[in-house]
């Protein structure tokens, strides 16, 4: 019973644990202002994670998420600056930009029948060299000095800028409310649609699926294509947060992203990629991150804790969940 | 029909034309190489742009070689160019561990070698460097110009560059020399990208002390961030940033209606680029630069660029003509880009 | 050697039930028995992988264990498996494959040059005249080269008793030949061999003595070898006991015109009738498996068309196969039809989730309900649907895929090997299921085992090398003739079975 109950509840007792402490020790933390400081925080890892649930979910693993978001940023960042676009091309091209990152991930791995791993880390690094292409290695900021030597004509609108920056009722970030949504969406994909459904069966047992009716190629196709797409909406978060189109490898999004989708398998014992499991290991990470920076402890402490949660919380999910 | 050669031997001859002084002798056709360990970010993109039109302006063939923040892959570039047989060598950041005795060959070989920012460890490379102390004092000064001598800082700092190590040591002075100015917090991260960990990072800090009144942001990705999350947390009137560094883009930033950050001290790094390539073209002319070659920062502050109107770094050289040009490593026969 | 009295068992399943088993030194022993008779399981007691739970393993007169297969090497026990890939390493070479044994217990040195490896390795190649050069990749090696190597390698350790399991079954007749010789020259030598082989024609060529082993137990032995007779002992006793009603098909489903498994074979005609099961049977690969895999959209006829209700029926997928009303209960349920991670109820609907499904969005209630009620009909014994497969038994894990198909009328089902892994009595249960609602569809069943085929059928079909040799009607079943069918050797189907 005991075990049971740490196997279900062990992560989420540690995190309210984890809340009440940091709120004794300083009591700012516990503010309803720093919750919604830490879901912002944790929003844009968590719209990640959510994407490699759903590879996950199939059996499959997409490495190229952070770089994919990277390329989205820029690319949203490229329509508004240099090309002097509206907020609604900027946003439409780089949903495109990750529904393309998705189909070449599927294309890789369905069809060329590259291992998930190597294929996503082979356009990883196509993505990180492309984003440097258009504007040969520089970062994206309104008037900056384009290669022909005029500055560029356009900038970020208000209107993008909303999309990282506003409060809805001026309480809730709009990263937030976007991540609970995506949250939302795919909670109910996953869980509660027949095509989740299949998601699961094709990750337990492909040839299984594929015996009892799954168009299994398909089901691949569209894990990796919500996988690019939910990476380029945090690509274009990011962008409106920061106002700008900064060159970055994205490779310290992926990272959290991933251990955010892994911390979740443990949550409430589910011992499966989840939907929900994947916004609270993100935002498990975010309460420690910003308990620890609210008490002065050392930036270098930070990978630290990191990688001793994502440990504990395979600990739960693998170590305990084996014995019952 | 052949109207088209008189237009074309104009075009040959015309910078032959452009070129008044005479340049020493050892300057023709030299090939020189750049071996950048950081290329990433406004600052490193304007100091190439310094560095192309310097070479172009002395007639000199660049090649670039870019590390991509990889001490190793820095190293196997250096040994490239080596072999490659460059007249000269300009190594931008790094390691000095990684790249002295390198750079050392470089020198044996015969090749003349100057260090932007980092330090070779060697008598015969000069090195060239924005003056980091006098940009921290700068930024420092015109704080307690501000502020007060009485005010509680959030820092955000990251050890273990060089750079900021130095700004920091100034840092610790004024402590010393102000008692009231109190470092209540200190953070930083430069996980990618930086501005957005760092505004996280900022949020927590300004929730937990809400004391501070004065951000001190010694490079400008730390000020990008800070200013995210004072905006964020609706404190952009009660705390100020005060950072090192200029870009266009921290222009812009610094302009926003509103907007924190209210001043910062920046050497133009296409001056740097500029200053850099010069000194390795006294070496090649068989001059001595000197050993340190400091290019002086200036102060920028958010009235002057709303006063002037300044929108980005161009207009920035042009109504601030300390900031277009530093008077180093600049012999009589030097030829400056053209503005 | 000498096992006696052996048994083994593997959780409540008793594989070998007390088997004793005389391998005298210089003789070929041929062992025969049907799947599942526990052969492979003896091999792997033999060589070592498995321990016996009771009896004893005697050589030379001496009682021996053997805690691993080294030991058993060591003792001069060399077994080349019937699995090819399990006995060479497919990322080496030829050589170092052959050398593989020394390699790893450094009899070589740490140091090898590519020449020496070759000059060590080919006489060992030559041996079983494999003529490939010593540095090629064994992934670029055909079965038959795999095979052969896998046989130079068991022979480079000198055996004493060397186990042949299937040995033949990828070897072209030249390359089988040049075998059996290596076998005699082994045997001239003083070795004792045990040949494992669904191959008359091969225990015919080599064989001095025969044992056939059934349900556990070695049921006949003789020192002189009487083909038919052994057949019949490994196949069982009571053959054509099956006790159920026959029932005569009613209207066609399901059609085959010309039909050829393989290119060359001669064709066939078929046609499944509802109401109807049809069983077919037949030696391991000789066919039946094709036929379902065909019709189900796995893998294309070589010739010849079918017909769904009149309608020419080409599946290309198990998707669409189903969608056209054709339901396949899967060989290997753990391989190809379990989703592990999920319980039963989940396990049951997902080939039918869109009929559970309003804009995609599963009604949980009625999935639930339904899945139920499916349970209850097939007879699952069960605790909770909410389980992971793994909590049932075998034979109601079968029960429970079969369950899964029965929960949409369909034109035509499919069951590969059905009482694969499943003990008696649900097996009793699963033929009844089947019977009870074979009215509305068409059945096709494929069992090697020719009892579980009896147990089935309404209707026999016998194949043998990819042919259609026999078609029987259940109440006029000449078993004599379905032996024959079965175990007929590919050069003789014709003459024989006339």
């Amino acid at each position: 019973m005991i075990r049971q109950g740490a196997i279900k509840y062990g992560l989420v007792v540690l995190l309210v644990a984890m809340v009440l402490v940091f709120s004794y020790l300083q009591p700012a933390f516990g503010s309803m202002r720093n919750s919604f400081i830490i879901l912002q925080s944790v929003s844009i890892v968590a719209i990640l994670a959510l994407g490699v649930t759903a590879t996950l979910a199939v059996d499959g693993f997409d490495l190229s998420i952070g770089a994919t978001a990277a390329l989205a940023m820029m690319t949203s960042s490229y329509v508004l600056v240099v090309l002097d676009g509206g907020t609604l091309a900027a946003v439409v091209a780089a949903l495109g930009v990750g529904v393309l990152v998705g189909l070449l991930n599927g294309f890789l791995t369905v069809q060329m029948r590259i291992p998930d791993l190597l294929a996503t880390l082979g356009v990883m690094f196509l993505l990180l060299g492309l984003q440097l292409i258009p504007t040969e290695g520089r970062s994206i900021a309104a008037g900056m000095i384009l290669g022909d030597g005029g500055s560029a004509p356009g900038r970020f609108s208000a209107a993008f800028l909303a999309l990282g920056r506003t409060r809805l009722f001026g309480v809730v970030p709009v990263p937030v409310v976007i991540m609970l949504v995506l949250a939302l969406i795919t909670w109910l994909f996953l869980e509660r649609s027949r095509f989740g459904r299949l998601f699961y069966a094709i990750g337990g047992n492909r040839s299984a699926a594929w015996l009892a009716g799954a168009n299994v190629s398909a089901y691949r196709y569209g894990a990796y294509v919500i996988s690019g797409v939910y990476a380029s909406i945090g690509g274009i978060l990011l962008a409106a947060r920061m106002g700008r189109g900064d060159v970055s490898s994205g490779n310290s999004l992926l990272m959290d992203a991933v251990a955010a989708a892994l911390v979740g398998f443990a949550v409430l014992g589910a011992a499966r990629p989840n939907a929900l499991g994947a916004v609270v290991g993100a935002l498990f990470v975010g309460v420690l991150l910003n308990g620890l920076t609210m008490l002065n402890a050392p930036y270098y402490t930070q990978d630290f804790i990191k990688g001793a949660v994502l440990v504990v919380a395979l600990m739960f999910t693998f170590g305990l969940a084996k014995r019952t | 029909m052949n109207w088209w050669k008189p237009l074309a031997a104009a075009a040959l001859l015309l910078p032959a034309l452009t070129q008044a002084a005479e340049l020493p002798a050892g300057l023709e056709n030299k090939r020189i190489a750049l071996v950048r360990f950081i290329s990433q970010g406004d600052f490193f993109q304007a100091y190439l742009a310094g560095v192309e039109a310097q070479a172009e302006a002395l007639g000199l063939e660049l090649q670039v070689f870019d590390a991509r923040q990889d001490a190793a892959r820095q190293r196997d570039m250096l040994d490239q160019a080596i072999l490659q047989g460059f007249d000269g060598i300009l190594l931008q950041h790094g390691f000095t561990d990684s790249i002295k005795d390198k750079a050392a060959e470089a020198v044996d070989a015969g090749i003349k070698v100057v260090a932007f920012d980092v330090d070779a460890e060697n008598e015969a490379i000069p090195q060239i460097q924005q003056s980091d102390a006098e940009l921290a004092r700068l930024a420092l000064e015109q704080a307690v110009a501000d502020q007060g001598e009485q005010f509680d800082v959030g820092y955000v700092y990251v050890s273990g560059f060089p750079p900021l190590e130095r700004r920091d040591a100034v840092f610790s002075e004024y402590k010393q020399t102000y008692p009231g100015i109190r470092e209540v917090a200190r953070f930083g991260t430069v996980n990618n990208p930086i501005a957005n960990s760092v505004a996280d990072q900022a949020a927590a800090v300004l929730r937990a002390n809400p004391t501070i009144s004065v951000i001190l942001a010694p490079f400008d990705e730390f000020a990008k961030g800070a200013k995210i999350a004072l905006e964020e947390a609706g404190l952009a009137q009660d705390v100020k940033i005060y950072s090192a560094d200029i870009s266009t883009a921290d222009i812009q930033a610094m302009r926003e209606p509103g907007s924190p950050w209210v001043a910062t001290a920046g050497t133009n790094p296409a001056v740097m680029g500029e200053v850099s390539v010069r000194a390795l073209a006294m070496l090649l002319a068989g001059e001595n630069p000197g050993r340190q070659v400091l290019v002086p920062p200036t102060l920028i502050t958010q009235q002057l660029l709303n006063e002037q109107d300044i929108q980005n770094m161009e207009q920035l050289g042009q109504k601030l003509p300390a900031f277009a040009h530093a008077e180093v490593a600049n012999p009589e026969w030097m030829r400056l880009p053209k503005r | 050697m000498e096992l006696q009295d052996t048994t083994k068992a593997f959780g409540p399943h008793q594989v070998l039930k007390g088997v004793n088993l005389r391998l005298p030194a210089g003789q070929v022993t041929a062992l025969m028995g049907a799947n599942g008779a526990g052969k492979s399981t003896l091999v792997k007691v033999l060589c070592g992988v498995h321990r016996a739970d009771a009896g004893n393993l005697l050589l030379d007169g001496r009682p021996v264990v053997f805690q691993d297969p080294r030991q058993a090497n060591a003792a001069g026990i060399v077994t080349v498996h019937q699995q090819i890939n399990d006995n060479v390493v497919l990322s080496l070479t030829v050589a170092e494959n052959l050398l593989l044994d020394r390699l790893s217990d450094g009899r070589l040195g740490g140091l090898l040059g590519r020449k020496r490896l070759a000059e060590q390795a080919g006489p060992l190649a030559e041996a079983v005249g494999l003529n490939v050069p010593m540095d090629t990749q064994v992934a670029a090696l055909g079965q038959a080269e795999r095979q052969l190597l896998a046989i130079a390698r068991a022979l480079a350790h000198q055996p004493r008793l060397l186990i042949l399991d299937e040995p033949t079954s990828t070897l072209s007749d030249a390359e089988a030949e040049r075998l059996f010789v290596l076998v005699e020259r082994l045997r001239a030598r003083g070795t004792g061999v045990l040949y494992i082989s669904h191959r008359l024609s091969d225990i015919r060529r080599l064989a001095d003595r025969v044992v056939a082993l059934r349900d556990g137990v070695i049921v006949l032995e003789q020192e002189t070898p009487d083909l038919p007779r052994a057949v019949q002992a490994m196949l069982g006793h009571g053959l054509g006991e099956a006790s159920h009603e026959y029932r005569r098909g009613g209207r066609e489903r399901f059609r085959l015109q010309q039909a050829r498994l393989v290119a060359g074979a001669p064709p066939f005609y078929l046609s499944l009738r509802e109401g109807e099961i049809t069983v077919a049977t037949g030696l391991l690969s000789s066919g039946g498996m094709g036929l379902l895999q065909a019709i189900y959209g796995l893998a294309p006829l070589a010739a010849g068309t079918m017909y769904k209700g009149g309608k020419p029926w080409r599946p290309r997928s198990p998707a669409e196969a189903i969608a056209g009303g054709v339901f396949m209960v899967q060989e290997d349920r753990a391989r190809a039809g379990i989703i592990p991670g999920f319980s039963l109820r989940h396990n049951l609907s997902l080939p039918f989730l869109s009929h559970l499904s309003r804009l995609g969005m599963i009604d949980r209630r009625r999935e639930a309900e339904r899945g139920k009620h499916s349970l209850d009909q097939a007879g699952v014994v069960y605790r909770s649907d909410r389980q992971p497969m793994s909590a049932l038994s075998g034979g109601n894990q079968q029960k429970l895929m079969l369950a899964r198909w029965l929960q949409q009328p369909c034109e035509l089902l499919l069951l590969a090997e059905p009482f694969q892994g499943v003990d008696i009595g649900a097996r009793r249960d699963i033929a009844r299921l089947l019977r009870r609602t074979a009215d509305e569809r068409a059945t096709l069943v494929v069992c090697t085992d020719l009892e579980e085929a009896l147990e089935l059928a309404d209707r026999l079909l016998v194949f043998n090398h990819h042919r259609l040799v026999g078609d029987h009607r259940g109440e006029q079943l000449n078993m004599e003739q379905v032996l024959q069918q079965i175990a007929a050797l590919p050069e003789h189907i014709d003459e024989e079975l006339r």
